[in-house]
């Protein structure tokens, strides 16, 4: 990936930063900080050429599970511009009008590849899935909270016992679940540590860089990989910044949705 | 032969012409299945003893177009990973069949955690599940052909022991159940009963053939809408399962009666709302707990 498709990357996030908070405040409900954290993740994935685009059927051969379910808003709008899902079902969401779309990702979706909301499914249901598909690659993301879950454990063990090399297990690190710092409530690190005992290749990067989330993506691995992703909730926004109540949609002042479109229409700029 | 080899048999037949089957298991064994991993061991997968990841896993498979049998004890496979059974097959509407073996009190030895005295009850609220409770090797391999042909969303139930052949061979077509005699009369009780408790029906339909019309009921999810116009025309049902009474085979005669404007005396013989902590074996238990063919002719004498 050469600077100028890194740069046309982050100008991308950013504008999909911005539409997608004009459709948080517009459906009043989501999980704004969880979708901000993951979205230079997924952007890097769907036009840094690692979902396999196949213009025919404009479809896309690999796959992205969004195991954080709560944050698959973050792939409406990509699907949208790659005219998967209709721009119709977008623009009337939050209106009280007929729409496909809603807060959690659902197969009925189109380009959605796994329904979630409940945590500790992408794991497992990616194995699955990489089995089927062995030409194929899945991408899955999950969200560090994830690893409160024992099902993700066991579907760990599960793919680093059979290798499965055709996965990549995004790990969104934001330090933050509902009511604080992850290590406050109950004591996560250190994550790379505990990981490192599997036989995964393992790579820590910054997940609001493309260029650093595609250096791991394409570099030879020997092993599953898996990308631990450090991250800030809300990113983006100030008003949500590693705020914890920000993993829900708030009550937002006019003063501070003007905040919010100055500050992402600077970074945009 | 045991009921889960029998069905084992079936699929490894089938992955000769058929490389789309996967067969996965959470560390449970049988004979049969020691054939299937050794011939194809590509299609065997071992999840380890991690029944939730074990679902989530048919369900990867599942969503790619994979034909998924998940192989688990009851306990364990049923309520342990209900949630996974919850969000992939069911609410991605998956047609991955999970075996499980072992239902009621058939680990009697063991204790309570092995015993699955909730299972119908529990799956049976879960969107689409199709419920099947096999009671012989027979009933187990044509049922693994019917879903080897017709792949769909099911909750399998297979005793953990050899039971007999039942020697009752009129199968309604689509092995929705099947009844020990030709024609139901007002004057007699319909008594159903699936699993073992099948057998303990045609044992106590043999004794009293002129007051019984004895089912098996296999497919009790949904329920058979044919088995309702028995129900109509009997004189009274009496349900026996081995299982305790919310949610149980009973409550679901009763449903599918309420729902359909069918009026009848329904008696159920189920195992009491307790953990079972003595032993003695399972007839023993069954016995004390009163689900045998006397507690039948017992009930049917009192109430009809």
């Amino acid at each position: 990936m050469d600077s100028h498709e890194l740069d046309f990357i982050k100008k991308l996030a950013n504008n999909y930063r911005k539409e997608l908070f004009e459709k948080f405040v517009e459906v009043g409900q989501g999980h704004p900080g969880s979708t901000f954290s993951m979205l230079d993740i997924v952007t890097t994935l769907y036009y840094g050429g690692y979902m396999d685009y196949r213009k025919d059927s404009n479809r896309f051969a690999n796959k992205l599970l969004i195991s954080k379910g709560h944050a698959t808003v973050a792939l409406y709008p990509i699907l949208k511009h790659f005219e998967i899902i209709p721009k119709e079902d977008w623009d009337n969401w939050g209106k009280g009008l007929p729409t496909q779309l809603r807060v959690f990702g659902n197969v009925s979706i189109p380009g959605v590849d796994m329904t979630s909301g409940s945590l500790g499914h992408g794991v497992g249901v990616g194995a699955g899935m990489a089995i089927a598909n062995p030409h194929n690659h899945v991408h899955t993301i999950i969200s560090e909270g994830e690893l409160y879950e024992g099902s993700t454990w066991e579907a760990l063990l599960f793919v680093a016992h059979r290798q499965i090399r055709n996965m990549t297990i995004f790990i969104d690190i934001n330090n933050l679940i509902i009511l604080g710092k992850t290590d406050d409530c109950l004591m996560l690190n250190s994550i790379r540590e505990k990981l490192s005992g599997f036989p995964f290749d393992l790579y820590s990067v910054d997940g609001h860089n493309p260029n650093s989330i595609a250096a791991a993506l394409d570099a030879e691995a020997y092993q599953p990989k898996i990308i631990l992703c450090n991250t800030v909730k809300g990113k983006g926004f100030s008003l949500m910044e590693n705020k914890p109540e920000w993993h829900y949609m708030q009550a937002i002042t006019p003063e501070q949705i003007e905040q919010c479109r100055k500050e992402i229409n600077d970074a945009t700029a | 032969m045991l009921q889960r080899d029998a069905f084992i048999e079936e699929i490894t037949k089938k992955l000769e012409t058929d490389k789309d089957i996967y067969f996965l298991s959470a560390d449970f064994g049988a004979a049969a299945l020691d054939v299937l991993r050794e011939k194809y061991p590509d299609n065997f997968i071992h999840c380890g003893i991690s029944e939730q990841a074990m679902i989530d896993i048919a369900t990867g498979l599942a969503l790619q177009g994979k034909k998924v049998f998940c192989y688990a004890m009851a306990p364990f496979i049923s309520l342990r990973a209900i949630e996974q059974i919850k969000t992939g097959p069911s609410l991605m509407d998956l047609p991955i069949c999970i075996m499980s073996v072992g239902i009621g009190i058939g680990y009697a030895d063991a204790g309570p955690t092995h015993y699955i005295t909730e299972d119908f009850a529990c799956l049976r609220s879960i969107i689409n599940c199709n419920i099947y409770t096999t009671a012989d090797a027979g009933t187990a391999r044509r049922l693994a052909n019917k879903l080897l042909k017709n792949p769909e969303f099911s909750y399998i139930r297979f005793d953990r022991h050899d039971q007999p052949e039942l020697e009752v061979t009129n199968f309604t077509t689509d092995l929705d159940y099947r009844v020990m005699s030709d024609t139901v009369t007002e004057d007699k009780v319909l008594v159903i009963g699936s699993g073992k408790m099948a057998h303990i029906v045609k044992k106590a339909y043999d004794e009293q053939p002129e007051k019984i019309f004895g089912v098996d009921l296999i497919h009790a999810k949904p329920f058979p809408k044919t088995l309702l116009n028995a129900i109509s025309v009997a004189k009274g049902v009496i349900v026996i399962d081995e299982q305790t009474p919310s949610g149980s085979l009973g409550a679901a005669v009763m449903e599918a009666c309420a729902d359909n404007d069918i009026i009848k005396k329904i008696k159920t013989i189920t195992i009491p709302e307790m953990y079972v902590f003595e032993n003695g074996g399972r007839e023993y238990l069954l016995n004390k707990l009163g689900l045998n063919k006397d507690n039948i002719l017992k009930t049917l004498n009192d109430h009809f």
